[in-house]
């Protein structure tokens, strides 16, 4: 087991830093020549809590893949659960205000079926 | 089995159309570093991967490639759709068009098909995570030629997320490969003990000792500065989500 990386790994980002780079963990993070990740930010209010999801989604999912290697690591294990109980929250927000995301949203029981209302992420529908 | 958000993992947004740039980028969708052959690659390998760790890491991984190649085809999608016929003829695309139309098609860079021999399965989990490492690096040597092809900063924001994202899989794999080297080393340096993980995560992990309130065992050497960096960013990231939490002007 390589122990140094324990201590590396510390280094964490927070979500908003984390996603606009594409990783939370500072030690891993290497850039490309003078290149700038892009800042994202929401202009109107379902932007900005879209991607307040994307963000807690995206820092739970890098807790995610740590904690397949080191399932014994208490410390990360408490970001993520952090993570996920925040996720689950935005998420359902999220649903109830703007449409479905998953298959088993709440926001699905009505008639019309929901499912099919929304633009599709690659026609620019929540894609901040 | 899988299921579907409806959501991209990061967000793309092409306002101006490029048919040379979608030429370019299709092979990071179905060339042979692309993430089409490395989802396939992962959640093939990950059924004979030796524990639990490692099925768990080549599933979460390959299933995160789903949504880079769905990225990488709204990429392409945007690129495209407001192409005149004299714009695809003018860029080379017309031999895509002839078969496909607009419509998405994995192949690589000069319009060879997807083929299953960008990827290998050998059952042997140092050879299959070699191959790994290999295909994270590889893929991210491929962005930054693509990130070099563009100036269109649309298209570069995806494209440096999705390379940074090969660098972390790069190194999860890369952990995961000398883990499975020191336990294959100690095993075959105890006589007559010739199965590589005779000893495995499984039998004598995890639950044992969460639930005797061990995590912080003697396992894990610790010290006092450690401890404070790792606290501090517990902390950090607290605040970031309590923030969140109070900041309910977010909803409606």
């Amino acid at each position: 087991m390589n122990y140094n990386y324990y201590r590396n790994s510390s280094n964490l980002f927070n979500p908003e830093e984390g996603y606009n780079l594409g990783n939370m963990f500072a030690d891993l993070y290497k850039g490309y020549k003078n290149y700038k990740p892009a800042k994202l930010t929401g202009r109107t209010p379902e932007e900005k809590s879209f991607l307040e999801l994307s963000r807690i989604g995206f820092a739970m999912h890098e807790m995610n893949l740590y904690l397949d290697l080191h399932p014994e690591d208490r410390t990360i294990q408490q970001l993520f659960n952090d993570y996920r109980k925040m996720f689950l929250e935005l998420e359902e927000k999220y649903e109830q205000n703007y449409g479905p995301i998953t298959i088993t949203s709440d926001t699905l029981e009505k008639s019309p079926f929901a499912w099919v209302k929304d633009e599709w992420p690659w026609e620019g529908g929540r894609n901040v | 089995m899988f299921s579907y958000q409806k959501r991209l993992q990061y967000p793309v947004n092409i306002k101006k159309k490029d048919l040379r740039l979608a030429k370019y980028l299709v092979t990071q969708y179905g060339g042979a570093n692309g993430e089409l052959a490395a989802a396939l690659r992962y959640l093939n390998q990950r059924f004979t991967m030796p524990d639990n760790k490692g099925k768990a890491l080549l599933t979460d991984i390959g299933t995160e490639e789903l949504a880079h190649i769905e990225m990488l085809e709204t990429m392409i999608y945007q690129l495209m759709k407001d192409a005149t016929l004299e714009e695809i003829k003018e860029a080379g695309l017309d031999t895509h068009y002839a078969e496909h139309a607009k419509a998405l098609f994995p192949t690589d860079a000069s319009g060879v098909p997807f083929t299953t021999t960008y990827f290998a399965t050998t059952g042997d989990p140092l050879a299959d995570l070699s191959e790994d490492m290999a295909a994270e690096q590889k893929a991210r040597a491929v962005y930054e030629n693509l990130i070099d092809l563009t100036d269109d900063p649309d298209v570069i924001g995806p494209l440096l997320w999705l390379r940074q994202r090969e660098i972390v899989h790069y190194a999860r794999f890369k952990e995961l490969f000398e883990y499975y080297e020191k336990k294959q080393n100690d095993n075959s340096n105890k006589p007559g003990n010739d199965i590589m993980f005779a000893n495995s995560m499984e039998n004598n992990q995890l639950p044992n000792n969460m639930k005797n309130n061990q995590a912080f065992s003697n396992q894990q050497p610790f010290d006092a500065e450690y401890l404070n960096n790792i606290f501090k960013n517990i902390d950090l990231n607290r605040n970031y989500i309590r923030g969140l939490e109070q900041k309910n002007s977010i909803f409606i």
